[in-house]
């Protein structure tokens, strides 16, 4: 996830302070990806490097404001416009111990896999209980569903794992 | 106050032993989900847990009645115990609040008075003004509230689901699910089957059968539960 291009999207609204792109980050992100204030700041003056963000001066607190420029902008349109590659996420560390455990043939893949499966469930209810909490927008709302929909991914693929092992090992 | 107890629950069909030693409380306002893969037992853990079959060994008691003792399991099941299936089965030619009534009237309670019971039924569970459909004017997600409803009609309290989301989409699912918990939330005991994990989540406790034995249980944390 672009830390980067989701400040421009919030500077796009109009100019903003740290604290505030802070704040509003994690509200349109359902608080699931928080960001310590360190990130924001040091992400900002990249930007400001990089000519997407200018400096605004204070506003009457005091407070130094930045605003998106037109490079900015263009980097923004440019952010929506191009798909997220599978290559682009991180590799998956679950895929990784589950082939090395098989592979291994010493090692308990069942338990690996059950292990798995009840942390997984319990992610997933603890997702649902925000979701039926969330009286928040729709933004919200989509991010959780986002979650939810990766974690049954993960519990589907361990059903499959679960099968497949069993046919080999039957 | 526990609705339904199952001790050291075993059955065998023949050979087969489709259910190996499980123990399982459902309280009110508790929504419990049964998963595994096929064959693990979870249609015999729900069939013993609803009255539908007895146990070759081990104890069922559903509210405070102990299946061993009951002569009558038809005559407990009408009294304490819904069911919500897959494709249900509503009955064709019944608008939504005359299936609502029908298990009602069979109990020997008046239609005027079932009449009311369905309506109210209905309108909990957000189907009031469909109340004189017929179940083929009505969605997936409708019907399966009508089901919903005549589950938990009258004084029954504990109700079974197998997988009632069967062919809704996920958002109309989701939807099912948040009634199912209201009515948890209201006083009833769910015992819902599902090979969806979405679904199972919004379980208190979500229990994994494997080769007929609980393998592992989750429970959300009691200080963020209800």
């Amino acid at each position: 996830m672009s830390i980067r291009h989701g400040l421009l999207a919030l500077l796009s609204s109009g100019p903003r302070y740290g604290y505030q792109l802070r704040v509003e980050f994690e509200a349109s992100t359902g608080a699931t990806w928080p960001l310590n204030i360190g990130q924001v700041y040091t992400t900002l003056s990249r930007m400001e490097r990089d000519g997407l963000v200018t400096p605004g001066g204070d506003d009457e607190q005091g407070r130094a404001v930045y605003e998106i420029t037109d490079a900015g902008r263009r980097e923004l349109t440019e952010w929506y416009a191009t798909p997220v590659g599978q290559a682009d996420r991180p590799r998956d560390e679950l895929v990784i111990k589950v082939a090395m455990a098989v592979a291994a043939q010493d090692v308990d893949v069942a338990a690996v896999i059950l292990a798995q499966r009840m942390a997984t469930m319990r992610t997933l209810q603890e997702l649902t209980r925000a979701k039926r909490a969330g009286s928040e927008g729709a933004a919200q709302r989509l991010v959780i569903d986002s979650m939810i929909f990766k974690a049954e991914a993960e519990q589907r693929w361990l059903d499959h794992c679960e099968a497949v092992l069993k046919e080999k090992s039957a | 106050m526990t609705v339904v107890s199952l001790r050291d629950v075993a059955r065998q069909h023949g050979e087969v032993h489709a259910l190996k030693g499980v123990s399982l409380d459902v309280a009110r306002g508790e929504l419990v989900a049964v998963m595994g893969p096929s064959g693990s037992g979870k249609s015999t853990l729900l069939n013993l847990a609803g009255g539908l079959d007895r146990p070759t060994s081990g104890s069922v008691v559903i509210e405070g009645a102990d299946l061993a003792a009951v002569k009558d399991l038809a005559a407990l099941r009408r009294r304490s115990v819904g069911y919500v299936f897959q494709d249900l089965n509503l009955i064709p030619s019944l608008t939504a609040a005359e299936n609502v009534m029908l298990p009602r009237e069979l109990d020997g309670v008046r239609a005027g008075q079932a009449r009311e019971e369905a309506e109210a039924a209905l309108e909990e569970v957000g189907a009031g003004q469909v109340a004189g459909r017929f179940p083929e004017e009505l969605s997936g997600g409708q019907r399966q509230r009508v089901a919903i409803a005549r589950a938990l009609t009258g004084e029954r309290r504990l109700l079974l689901a197998d997988e009632p989301t069967g062919a809704l989409d996920t958002a109309t699912g989701d939807g099912i699910l948040r009634l199912l918990r209201e009515r948890c939330d209201a006083g009833a005991a769910v015992l819902l089957v599902t090979h969806e994990p979405r679904y199972a989540a919004w379980a208190d406790r979500v229990v994994y059968l494997r080769d007929g034995v609980i393998a592992d249980a989750t429970a959300v944390r009691l200080e963020s539960a209800r």
